[in-house]
């Protein structure tokens, strides 16, 4: 299967001596829901705008889809790749929810006749088609980042990416906006790439594979339980553990595997009577 | 700030509401180019009958169109003064050395506030019942012309309403900025002019970054949407004048002539 995203042997640097990619590479296989996780500094956000082509590399390659990112083919692989951002007040270009959605599609020169539906189907995979004349300020946060989603759903992209989408919501909103993103993937399954950018690990552990960059290397990849089985090496580049992981390890007997709230839930609840 | 009702919209669905926003501009701007020939009691009268006629249709309460007026008051009073004190002619009803009050400027300063109040309201009317895209959009389609003259509309037209926008954003702003700095002992209502202009200066440094901030973080998110330039987009909200729209124009023209016939009399 073609990957969705390639980036091979990746240098960047902000200022010139202090490299932060210095020879990155990394595959993201389609239909797959990465956690890029890393502390603040790590360059996770960076990666994320360089495969988007708002930043530039200084070398190496990054492919997306097969096709591979230059001055010729940024705006098609733009195109392909929808992408959330934190703040979400500053990602809200329309007026209202259903001028914001319709956006991106005035921007591909959809036919108007055709953006009412567009938008309504998009609103209602995030919940949100009930606000459609809503003012952003008569929003909450977690309202707003649903409809930066529901305006990048419209253009249907193959690959979505969410940087800290949830940093600045309150703790409501950002489970909202996760459990959406459940949603997302059980509605699209292998036609919909995800990558969350994250510090939160409870977030990251909803993906499929988990990603640690720290200073600009890969450190850890591999699968929630695998990465979060080495918490010493998490703790080391100032991650926190997902709050069930740090439970279990002040448990004894405790479970041997990573697991989540629910699995928890149900392993201690034999303990209970 | 919730006080500011000048190019404040409330939402509703009133007759006026409905109107094509273009409609509402364009006749807003005939009304007050047409008042300005206003110079009779009679001509005044139908004006204000008019204007009272699309304030009843707006459904909004009319103390909302009284805060309307009220920050402008003092240039009303300001005004008045001027036409009462220095407007010649006869009869003299007072005077006092070079200071006097004749009939002709007692009159024409009763003219003037009525003016000044009918072109106030029509014009809060108009935002009142439009929202500000709407407004920007309406703009865009009748300055459309100017394309031809190498003007970019549809690029000020898009400027325009990411500016109104984020008008509210950037008052909540403020508002925290001022609240955080009051919270450690500035003070914005005291001392003299010039104390206060200084006051000033440590709110707008954070509120210009934030801005700028907000404007970068805004770039990214429309490039990653698809956005290359403001012409070759298609648009969401396609403008089209209605039944309501031809019979509002119909009213206009009705009262223009009721107006200009009345005007001919002197009445």
């Amino acid at each position: 299967m073609e990957k969705a995203i390639t980036i091979k042997n990746l240098k960047y640097q902000y200022d010139q001596n202090q490299p932060l990619f210095d020879g990155l590479n990394l595959n993201i296989e389609q239909g797959q829901w990465v956690a890029l996780v890393g502390h603040n500094g790590s360059g996770k956000s960076t990666l994320a705008k360089l495969i988007l082509g708002l930043l530039v590399a200084d070398e190496g390659e990054i492919a997306v889809l097969g096709q591979t990112l230059s001055e010729d083919s940024v705006d098609e692989i733009r195109g392909q790749i929808g992408m959330v951002f934190q703040n979400p007040d500053n990602q809200f270009v329309g007026a209202t929810v259903a001028d914001d959605v319709a956006f991106g599609l005035e921007n591909l020169e959809v036919p108007s006749e055709a953006m009412s539906a567009k938008i309504q189907a998009a609103l209602e995979v995030v919940g949100m088609e009930e606000f459609t004349d809503r003012e952003p300020h008569h929003l909450s946060g977690g309202q707003k980042q649903r409809v930066a989603l529901a305006s990048v759903l419209a253009l249907e992209p193959k690959i979505i990416i969410l940087d800290e989408a949830t940093a600045m919501l309150d703790p409501d909103g950002r489970q909202m906006v996760q459990a959406t993103l459940k949603k997302l993937k059980q509605l699209y399954g292998s036609e919909l790439t995800l990558i969350t950018i994250t510090h939160d690990m409870d977030e990251a552990s909803l993906a499929d594979r988990v990603v640690v960059v720290n200073d600009g290397q890969l450190v850890m990849d591999g699968q929630p339980n695998q990465v979060f089985a080495q918490g010493a090496t998490l703790a080391k580049i100032g991650l926190e553990l997902p709050f069930s992981m740090q439970l279990i390890q002040r448990l004894d007997p405790r479970p041997q595997n990573y697991m989540n709230q629910q699995e928890l839930l149900a392993w201690l609840s034999p303990l209970n009577k | 700030m919730n006080s500011i009702v000048i190019g404040r919209y409330i939402p509703g669905n009133s007759w006026i509401h409905r109107l094509d926003p273009r409609t509402k501009i364009i006749l807003t701007f005939v009304y007050i180019m047409i008042l300005l020939f206003a110079n009779s009691w009679g001509t005044y009268l139908v004006a204000t009958i008019f204007l009272a006629g699309v304030i009843y249709l707006t459904k909004q309460p009319l103390n909302l169109y009284w805060q309307g007026i009220k920050p402008i008051l003092w240039l009303i009073l300001f005004t008045v003064i001027l036409q009462i004190f220095f407007t010649d002619g006869q009869p003299v009803l007072w005077q006092w050395r070079f200071i006097k009050v004749t009939l002709p400027g007692l009159i024409n300063a009763i003219y003037v506030v009525i003016r000044f109040v009918l072109i106030i309201l029509m014009s809060t009317i108009m935002t009142l019942t439009t929202p500000p895209t709407s407004i920007a959009s309406a703009l865009e389609s009748l300055l459309g012309p100017l394309k031809k003259l190498k003007v970019p509309v549809a690029e000020l037209a898009l400027m325009l309403s990411i500016a109104l926008r984020f008008v509210p954003l950037l008052m909540d702003e403020t508002q925290k900025i001022m609240n955080a700095q009051k919270s450690r002992g500035m003070s914005f209502s005291t001392g003299g002019p010039i104390k206060r202009a200084k006051a000033v200066v440590p709110l707008l440094v954070p509120l210009f970054v934030g801005a700028l901030q907000r404007a970068l973080d805004l770039a990214n998110a429309m490039e990653v949407r698809g956005f290359k330039d403001a012409d070759h987009r298609t648009r969401y909200r396609i403008l089209a004048y209605h039944r309501a729209d031809y019979i509002s124009g119909l009213m206009m023209v009705l009262f223009i002539i009721v107006f200009s016939l009345i005007n001919l009399k002197g009445w």
